[in-house]
């Protein structure tokens, strides 16, 4: 009881607080859709905690749990399928993805290639885009009425160049708008390889083109499976991609627990497509910490190294020419997206009919509400991440508390609908009914988002040193009044990066809103996608252009924020 | 202003003694250093008192007050800290009246509070009341930074800084002030400075000081009082006279000043004076020890280099110059005498020669001078 009281000092009751807010919206929603893979239907978790009725109904519920759920994985042949096509998809673009970062990446860390500032600076278009929108740009390219579709016949071709609405046409577009995750650190992993060991190659008389693939490559294959497996997971639990160019014959895991939950309001089918993500998702995780953690090669010694810079013309040219062409594709479908949003219409043509700005005033008169909707959605998730993860970070750097440590790097596994599937399964009935409201929705972002937060909050605290604290202290004041008056202020920068990042990470977000918004909170992404749902696509494009540039002044005010940090 | 008094103090740091068995009685007013080579526990001591660390067993009290149980800013000990821990994000003035701000906000009501925390987060926002000012401004005098008060930390050179930190600390008229190694991070003619500055501002005050360093020059010049510790032990404390002419331990000896340390046996009384067995030599002392093996100590400057008319000494030795060093108004020979290598300093004056390596040379020691322990 000492021992209680003495932690209930102010900042042990924040401690407190922020454990009860992650257990309560975290870990047990996701508990609880474990325990709904076996019953089949919802339990009510808090309503057991209240009434004793529902209790024993829950324990009910129990006692009829079986396993046939998890039989059905093999018996129903969808679900099965959808995990093997989930699978091979993850797999298949990890590999292409890989395989066109290795020029890339080579050509920006190691080469005078020519261009190359400008194809860095393309390489981030993908970043802003939310797959949703790439995926309709895809649409609006390769489709029937698309100009790559046009062009592709007026050369004499039949039918499409590519289908859109295929499974190449998912990986297309997730290869074209997830690389870049995969290029910055092989470019980090290139530029850190140590040179010398290269040139101990040449010096022993060596060929380049043979120090490359003997010495230069080897050095970086830790670096590059580790970043296979980030594009694995990212590909995975990617639902923009799949929701809207996914044939009804194509099985995917994302797709189909969307289906489950929002078309059938099968819970039980719902929770266990959700246990196989999670667990794919989190054995994913394992896997990149359990074996890259701490086994790069160790190249990084303090002192600064000179980079020789590959000058070959013929190498440099030919580099310079395949990344362009990589990064003309984001490009050219996001030129596509505008040009079809000032169209007055854009039939089977390579140019639109006419120009017109009467999309924009269309937004901008009918679709204001989505706009609001989002930014005070964002807005919301930003001031209860910045609360939060102020606090984490001060927990988790100066107290070393692993929990929180731990309970706030699970959403970054935890794939965007199923995250979204266990929070309606758990707050879908009194006496915490908070489905379709906003501040669920909003939890929900903020969960989904808090770890970038959280990331950037870290390092700032850890720059932070520990005596600036106990000198506050000495002075008189207690924890709490040294966190409000000298480490918040110091962590300012760094509350104002990660902000920005959570921000537009909420704006972009596709597969929570698309599941959990209510009408009445629709934000931009959801209207975006009932648009290309119901083939309006002018508006569609008029709106995803505005959720783009948005993003992209956003982003830009960030990395003001970040240099000036430096 | 109070006394200090640590009763038994033991640290565990998880399973590891990093303190045993502290005992300290620092009086009211005194200057008390706490020296030791790094790792000693001096610091954990004085974070112990400050209440930064919590101890595993021991007593600690400020006055009569015990501090046991008492949050670090419940005790009213000031620290300066070796980085000076400034707040970087305040200016000068700001830092200093950080304690008195903190004293505000403990007597406000809240909508008072609420003015004192904008304060203390952008003082631009809000104003000082005037006791509040005058108070920084008269310590800020005090330490000659009156020009300053408007500058961000980050501008002031390193003493400024630490003349800072300083009067943050004594601003609250701390019961006690703890430095932890204020002076390492000067270089060494400000260091001499602030010396003579630290020392000057504790007798005026006449406030309680506890200093913790390393550097044994720096204890001895400032403190009234000096305890040596060693893997967590005070293995000695006195007057930095007391330690220097009686160390009660080789290490003692050898950690304040040099010294030659050679095991010996005694094997003699003689005139009130023990006859000790160095190797095929003898030394003779006036001190006596309670056990036969121990250790001969000897301050170099007491080993007398001798020219031919010098007076006669109860001990005297032949040796052979191996090197010299030259320091300006000492020189230091390393001499071979029988199966040792001894340190001798002489002085010098302007026309003396130095010896050379090889020389043969005279040693004279006086028996009040050879220590044994």
């Amino acid at each position: 009881m000492k021992g209680l009281k003495k932690n209930l000092t102010g900042i042990g009751i924040v401690k407190l607080l922020i454990y009860a807010f992650f257990i309560l919206f975290l870990i047990i929603p996701l508990l609880s859709v474990f325990l709904v893979s076996f019953t089949g239907e919802p339990i009510n978790f808090f309503g057991s905690l209240i009434s004793l009725d529902t209790m024993q109904l829950t324990f009910d519920q129990f006692k009829n749990a079986t396993l046939d759920n998890f039989k059905s994985i093999f018996s129903n042949g969808t679900y099965f399928k959808a995990l093997m096509n989930s699978l091979y998809l993850s797999l298949l673009v990890s590999v292409i993805v890989l395989a066109i970062c290795v020029p890339i990446a080579y050509g920006i860390a190691r080469t005078k290639m020519p261009f190359k500032k400008t194809i860095s600076a393309l390489c981030t278009i993908p970043l802003i885009v939310p797959t949703f929108i790439s995926a309709y740009a895809f649409i609006i390219m390769f489709g029937r009425a698309g100009w790559v579709t046009y062009i592709y016949q007026a050369l004499g071709g039949e039918g499409f160049l590519i289908d859109p609405y295929s499974f190449t046409g998912i990986v297309l577009v997730q290869v074209f708008f997830f690389f870049p995750y995969a290029l910055w650190p092989m470019v980090a992993a290139f530029k850190v390889s140590d040179v010398s060991l290269e040139e101990a190659s040449r010096s022993m008389g060596s060929k380049s083109w043979l120090t490359f693939f003997t010495v230069t490559f080897p050095l970086a294959i830790p670096g590059m499976l580790s970043t296979a497996l980030v594009i694995f997971a990212v590909s995975f639990s990617d639902f923009g991609t799949p929701i809207i160019l996914a044939p009804t014959d194509l099985n995917l895991l994302v797709v189909e627990a969307y289906r489950e939950i929002a078309g059938f309001f099968n819970w039980g089918g719902a929770a266990i497509l959700t246990v196989i993500m999670i667990a794919v998702a989190g054995f994913v995780f394992w896997l990149q910490n359990a074996f890259f953690k701490g086994k790069d090669y160790g190249s990084l010694s303090g002192k600064p190294k000179q980079v020789k810079m590959n000058n070959n013309k013929v190498l440099t040219v030919s580099l310079s020419i395949f990344s362009s062409l990589v990064v003309l594709v984001p490009l050219l479908a996001m030129l596509t997206v505008f040009m079809q949003s000032i169209a007055t219409t854009w039939g089977v043509e390579p140019l639109p009919a006419g120009y017109t700005l009467n999309h924009y005033k269309d937004i901008f008169t009918n679709s204001l509400g989505n706009i609001q909707n989002s930014i005070i959605l964002a807005l919301g998730a930003l001031v209860l991440s910045i609360i939060i993860a102020t606090f984490v970070s001060y927990f988790v750097v100066r107290q070393n508390s692993t929990g929180l440590d731990f309970m706030t790097t699970v959403p970054l596994i935890v794939p965007g609908i199923a995250f979204g599937i266990a929070l309606i399964q758990t707050f879908n009935t009194a006496p915490l009914q908070l489905t379709g409201t906003a501040v669920i929705l909003i939890i929900a972002y903020t969960i989904r988002r808090i770890p970038y937060m959280i990331r950037s909050t870290v390092g700032t605290m850890k720059s932070i040193k520990a005596d600036i604290e106990e000198a506050a202290v000495n002075l008189g004041a207690s924890t709490l009044t040294a966190a409000i008056t000298v480490i918040g202020p110091l962590m300012l920068p760094g509350i104002a990066a990660g902000s920005i990042l959570v921000f537009v990470t909420v704006i972009k977000e596709t597969s929570i809103s698309i599941l959990m918004a209510p009408a009445n909170w629709a934000p931009m992404s959801l209207a975006i996608f009932q648009n290309i749902l119901r083939a309006e696509y002018y508006s569609a494009a008029a709106m995803s252009i505005v959720l783009v540039v948005l993003v992209l002044v956003l982003q830009a005010i960030a990395n003001r924020f970040s240099r000036k940090q430096l | 202003m109070g006394s200090v008094v640590v009763e038994q103090l033991t640290k565990d740091f998880s399973g590891v003694t990093v303190l045993q068995n502290i005992n300290l009685n620092i009086q009211e007013g005194e200057f008390f250093a706490l020296l030791g080579p790094s790792g000693c526990g001096k610091t954990t001591t004085m974070r112990c008192i400050a209440g930064f660390e919590k101890p595993t067993k021991g007593v600690i009290k400020i006055g009569d007050k015990n501090l046991n149980g008492l949050a670090p800013n419940e005790r009213n000990c000031g620290m300066v800290f070796q980085s000076y821990a400034l707040f970087p994000h305040m200016n000068v003035f700001d830092n200093v009246a950080y304690s008195l701000n903190i004293k505000r906000l403990k007597e406000s009501n809240i909508f008072r509070k609420i003015g004192v925390y904008t304060r203390m987060i952008n003082s631009k926002l809000a104003k000082y009341p005037k006791d509040i000012e005058k108070k920084v401004m008269d310590i800020l005098e005090y330490v000659e930074l009156t020009d300053h008060a408007k500058k961000l930390t980050s501008a002031l050179s390193g003493g400024q800084q630490q003349r800072v930190a300083l009067a943050r600390a004594l601003v609250m008229e701390p019961e006690v002030l703890l430095m932890d190694e204020p002076l390492s991070n000067l270089d060494q003619k400000l260091r001499h400075t602030m010396r003579n500055t630290i020392r000057q501002i504790q007798q005026d005050l006449k406030i309680t000081t506890i200093f913790v360093t390393h550097d044994q020059e720096e204890a001895m010049s400032m403190a009234d009082r000096v305890a040596v510790m060693k893997d967590g032990e005070i293995l000695q404390i006195g007057t930095p006279t007391d330690l220097y002419s009686n160390p009660k331990s080789p290490f003692i000896a050898d950690f304040v000043g040099t010294s030659n340390i050679i095991p010996g046996k005694v094997i003699d009384q003689e005139n009130g004076l023990s006859v000790v067995q160095i190797g095929n030599q003898t030394v003779k002392s006036v001190a006596t020890a309670d056990k036969q093996e121990v250790q001969v100590i000897i301050r170099p400057e007491n080993i007398n280099v001798l020219n031919e008319n010098s007076m006669e000494y109860d001990n005297s030795f032949d040796g052979e110059i191996l090197f010299s060093t030259y320091l300006g108004s000492t020189v230091r020979y390393d001499i071979k005498v029988g199966d040792y290598t001894l340190t001798a300093d002489t002085t010098y004056e302007s026309g003396n020669h130095i010896l050379k390596s090889g020389a043969s040379v005279k040693l004279g020691v006086s028996p009040e001078r050879v220590l044994l322990i």
